[in-house]
Parts: structure tokens; sequence; C-alpha cells
């Protein structure tokens, strides 16, 4: 976990209250003429949502497709207006002064489409500074100088249609910055790069983006590596529901389920048997044995399994503890039968 | 100011665009020459005599290159404003436009800007090409009134591209408003016979249409050399299809917006 520096007495740099969206689907004319007095069926893609994202964090919104992230994020970006509730960015209501809180956020989504294709990068760049407001000396500049942070300085005057997917997303986060903004909200930015792009653009937004430039950023998900790296705190949600929300820490606390070792033990003949956990031999290396242990959370029993590999004639070489992957979280999180994949 | 400069920001990008398409220019050139050498020909068939009814004292080819070249601007307002919502919304443009603190209704207004320009030099083509080789006469010693008419005509005709372009936004597809005008105007709005041949029961309805007094002054105006107040009827007509399109096209595409901002449909297609 590497995002999310903000300390606690940081100011909110987006608040969401109570906040629902509730779509009514529109039937279609075969709908109606089949069924013509059946209520149209709402489906809930936000309810009651509360959050709180400091200035100058990386706050995630991870959840399966569904979820209610990229909902959430077109409310602040005023593309939305929500049913109840409210969220306000700095302070401003969403939905009442969509221009002003358009002014203090940068708004990335994972459509690489959405730029004129036979324009080069620069004037793409140009001309969103202008409906962000610049003259155009400034546009122009701003564009100029987001390509060399972007490090496509000599991309600049390529027609769009040439760039690769990696360079088009960065592109677009550029665009996103034109304004400077001190809220970004990127909605799956990674979601169709390669993993070398992916990892590049991760770097990016935490080094040159959050620490550098202090931008708080809104990272929403489904990707549970990447919030894992980025995020310093998150929500985790579920069918517009918020299933817990904190630091990763925070989350995983109190969680049923087990803990997750790596041992390194040398003499050990076989290892204890006990239903609080399983061990496995992961590798032999002569008298050094790597075990993969997954041990009860009840307090005792990772000590008597240390126990009883001390008894067992074994040495312990090393043990480290691994952290649950968000995926095991979010398994754990998920009511029963309600399980789904990612 | 700002917004402006913002509307001069949408007309070089689509001047960029524009370009980038080597032979576009020459392409549009070639099919207006085209259409007006078409229509020429037709015209030499019909060989309808300037005193018949509706023709108003001008040959039939100088009547019809009147009527086709007004056309395009009923066609660039109904297609515009429409079309570009819903090709932005396709490529995924709106949405980028839409997160700025722009006004959706200098984004509408802005995307369509270049087509009107485009189609006002496409009108002055149709006149030159008729005039040069065609031999056309043309009067401009009414130019103001002219000017005065053209944008009476563009207000008007822009008020229902707004109604489209509010359609779009709402129905995504199925906007009835570009098919019912277009229709209507092509066929009894006086571009390419007189509603006056046609039977009256059919004929009238061309009353209902912004086109049929457009055309009309313009004719008078353009072929005929007609005073300003020979045209007064005509362009008080034109006041009152502008003072209610336009605003009844920016209340419903108020409306469209707000509801595709509560259905969350504001970028679908």
């Amino acid at each position: 976990m590497d995002g999310g520096r903000a300390g606690a007495a940081s100011p909110v740099a987006i608040l969401a209250e109570r906040l629902s969206k509730v779509y009514v689907k529109r039937r279609s004319l075969r709908e109606i003429a089949g069924r013509p007095f059946r209520r149209a069926e709402r489906i809930t893609a936000l309810a009651e949502l509360s959050l709180e994202a400091r200035a100058g964090e990386i706050f995630g919104l991870l959840g399966p497709n569904g979820a209610g992230k990229t909902t959430f994020l077109k409310i602040l970006a005023g593309l939305i207006l929500p049913t109840a509730g409210r969220a306000l960015v700095r302070g401003i209501d969403v939905a009442r002064h969509d221009q002003a809180v358009k002014r203090s956020i940068g708004f990335v989504t994972s459509d690489e489409r959405s730029f004129y294709w036979r324009l080069t990068g620069l004037e793409n760049l140009e001309f969103f500074g202008r409906l962000y407001g610049l003259s155009a000396g400034q546009a122009r500049s701003a564009g100029r100088s987001l390509m060399q942070v972007m490090e496509m300085e000599t991309l600049a005057n390529r027609q769009f249609m040439s760039y690769s997917t990696g360079m088009k997303q960065r592109l677009a986060i550029a665009r996103a910055l034109l304004h400077d903004p001190p809220v970004l909200c990127l909605d799956e930015p990674t979601r169709s790069l390669d993993p070398i792009a992916a990892k590049h653009l991760r770097r990016f937004v935490i080094e040159r983006l959050n620490r550098e430039r202090g931008k708080t950023v809104l990272l929403a998900t489904h990707n549970l590596q990447e919030a894992e790296e980025m995020c310093g705190r998150l929500v985790v949600l579920d069918r517009g529901r918020v299933l817990r929300q904190g630091s990763l820490a925070e989350i995983t606390a109190g969680l049923p389920g087990r803990d997750h070792y790596i041992l390194l033990v040398s003499g050990l003949g076989s290892p204890p048997a006990d239903p609080r956990w399983s061990v496995e031999v992961e590798r032999r290396d002569g008298t050094l044995a790597r075990l993969s242990a997954s041990v009860d959370r009840d307090g005792r029993a990772f000590s008597d399994l240390l126990r009883g590999l001390l008894e067992a004639r074994g040495t312990i070489v090393s043990c480290a503890r691994r952290e649950p992957g968000l995926q095991e979280v979010f398994d754990m999180m998920a009511p029963d039968g309600e399980r789904r994949e990612p | 100011m700002s917004a402006l400069r913002t509307l001069l920001a949408f007309l070089r990008r689509d001047f960029l665009i524009e370009v980038s398409y080597r032979t576009s220019f020459l392409m549009q050139a070639f099919g207006i020459f085209f259409s007006v050498l078409i229509w020429y020909f037709v015209s030499r068939v019909v060989n309808a005599p300037p005193t018949t009814p509706g023709l108003e004292g001008v040959d039939y080819f100088a009547y019809v290159l009147l009527g086709l070249a007004l056309l395009h601007y009923l066609s660039s307002a109904m297609m515009s404003f429409g079309g570009k919502v819903r090709s932005e919304q396709m490529t995924g443009t709106l949405e980028a436009m839409l997160v700025t603190p722009t006004p959706i209704g200098t984004i509408v207004l802005g995307s369509s800007l270049w087509d009107f320009l485009l189609t006002s030099i496409k009108v002055i083509a149709y006149l030159v090409i008729g005039r040069l080789f065609f031999h056309v006469v043309i009067h401009l010693d009414s130019l103001l009134p002219v000017l005065l008419i053209i944008t009476l005509t563009v207000l008007a005709f822009s008020g229902i591209g707004i109604l489209s372009a509010a359609f779009v936004l709402y129905l995504k597809r199925g906007d009835p408003i570009t098919f019912l005008v277009a229709s209507a105007s092509a066929l009894v709005g006086g571009v390419f016979y007189p509603p006056e041949d046609m039977p009256v029961w059919l004929g009238g309805w061309s009353r209902l249409l912004p086109i049929t007094y457009a055309l009309h002054a313009l004719r008078r105006a353009l072929l005929r050399g007609s005073r300003f107040a020979d045209l007064l009827p005509d362009i008080r007509a034109l006041v009152v299809f502008a003072a209610v399109l336009l605003p009844l096209g920016v209340l419903a595409f108020r409306f469209a917006v707000r509801k595709a901002r509560q259905e969350g449909s504001l970028v679908q297609y």
C-alpha cells in the first residue's frame, strides 16, 4: 500500500452524505404493449452512500461491476443527479453548483475514444483547455507542459489516432489536469492497459500527482491489487451499498477467516496437524522446508502452531505474515451466496 | 466574451478536422457544381415560363437554385444540432466536454457552428455558380434585408434543430422533428415547385413552415430586387417563427438535459 498520505486533520475534499441513486428503467414499446399497467423497474445504483475523502489522499472505491463506483463519480462530475442525499466537493454541493464543482475536479474515464482522432494530442488538449475556461495561450502552454509531464512531448504533434492505448490513457489524464484541479477522479484508469503500462501509470499517479502536486485522487477500480497499491483508505461497495470503509488494516480487522504465514523451518520431519490450521510444505531444500500456513484468527492458534513446530524438532529460521489480498477480503465480507466474479 | 472565445475554439477544432481530410473541400465544391448542373438541365426539361403561378416572374432554374441553397440551411439546422449531439455521444467526446465547466448550451451551439459557417459558404457558392456559369441575375441592392432574412431564418431553423437535439438527448433515436419538418419543407415548402401549384388542402400546409416565408422573401429580394417594404410580411412571419421556435427549442433542451441527468442517460446513445 502506497498512497494516501493525508493526516487525520486534513480538510475534507469529497463528502457524500446518505447519497442514493435509483434508476427507473425505461420500458420498451414491446414491454409496454405486453404489460401496459406494470410498474417500471427500479434499479438501486447507490444506497445511502456516506464517505469522506480527505484532501491530499488517494481514496479508493472498490467493488465489482455494478457496485455503483462509476455512478458516484458521475454524480461528482455533474453528469447524473442523485435521487437523495448530497455530495460535496470541497464544500460545494454538486447537484446545486455543478459548474463550480467542475472547476475543482478532473475526471478521467477509461474510455480511450473520447478525443478527436484526427487532431493531434496537443490540439486536443488546447481545445479542451478552452472548455475549461483557459485562454488560447494558456491552453497551449498548459497542453505543452502536461505533454512534457506525461513524457509525451515527442508525440504532441502526432494525430491522436496513431497513439497506443497507454498513450491515450496518459493523454486523458493530461486533459483532466489542464485546469490544475485539486481533485482528480479516476474511473478504472488502467482497465485497458498492459501490466507494464498499468504499473507505470499507477506510479505516476502516486508519485507525480499525489505526492508532488498534492492532488486528492478518487480512484474507482475493481482491480484489487491496484487498490492495495495506491489507496490509503477505501470503501468496498457492493450493489450500491458500503460493505466496509477505512484503511486496509481497518477493513480486514475482525473479519472471519484465517491469517496466512510463510515459514522457513529447518530439521522438521512432518508438520504438526490441528483443525485450527493447515500447513503445506511448499518446497524442501536439504533440511530446510518452506511452509505455507493458514491459521485461525482465534489468538492462540498461531502460538500453538509455533510450539508444535518446535516440538517436532524444527528450528524456525524465519516467519512472515502475508497480508490478505482484497479479493479474499471481499469474499469474506460478501454474504454467503452473494459472491460473484469481480 | 468568454462564451464567444469558447465558440471560436469549436470553430477552430472543426476547421482543423475538416482540413485534415485532404480532398474534403474540393469534393464539396464539385458536389455543389454538379448539383447546380443537374438542376439546370432539369429546368430545361421543365421549361416553366416565368409567368407560371408561384414562380413570381423568375425562370424555373433561378427559382430552384435558391430553393436548393436554402434547403442546405434547413438541413444544417436539422442535422447539425441533433446529429452532433449523437455523434459526440457515440465517440465519447460529449462526456469529456460535459465534465468541463462549459454550459451544455454552448457545447451544442459550438458543435453546430462550423456546419452553419460551411453552409453559408455553400449558399454563396450556389449563387456564385448560378451567376457565373448559368447567368442567373442576382440583385444585391437589397443586401441588408437579405442578411436580416437569413439571420431570422437561421434562428427559426435553429429552434427546430435544438428541439431535434432535445429529442436525441431524451429518446436517443426516433427523433420525429427532423423527419416531419424536413419532409414537409421539401414537399410543400416551395423548394422545388411553388406551393400554389399544389392542391389547396396540401399546399396550405406550407403556411406553417418557416422555409416558405424565407424562400418567398429571398427570391423576391435576390431575384427580383424587391424593396424592404415588399418583404415586410414575410419578415414579420419569420420574426414570429423565430420568437416561438427558439425559446421552445431551448426550453425543450433544458428539460431533456435535466431528465437525462436524472436518468443517467446524458451520454448514452
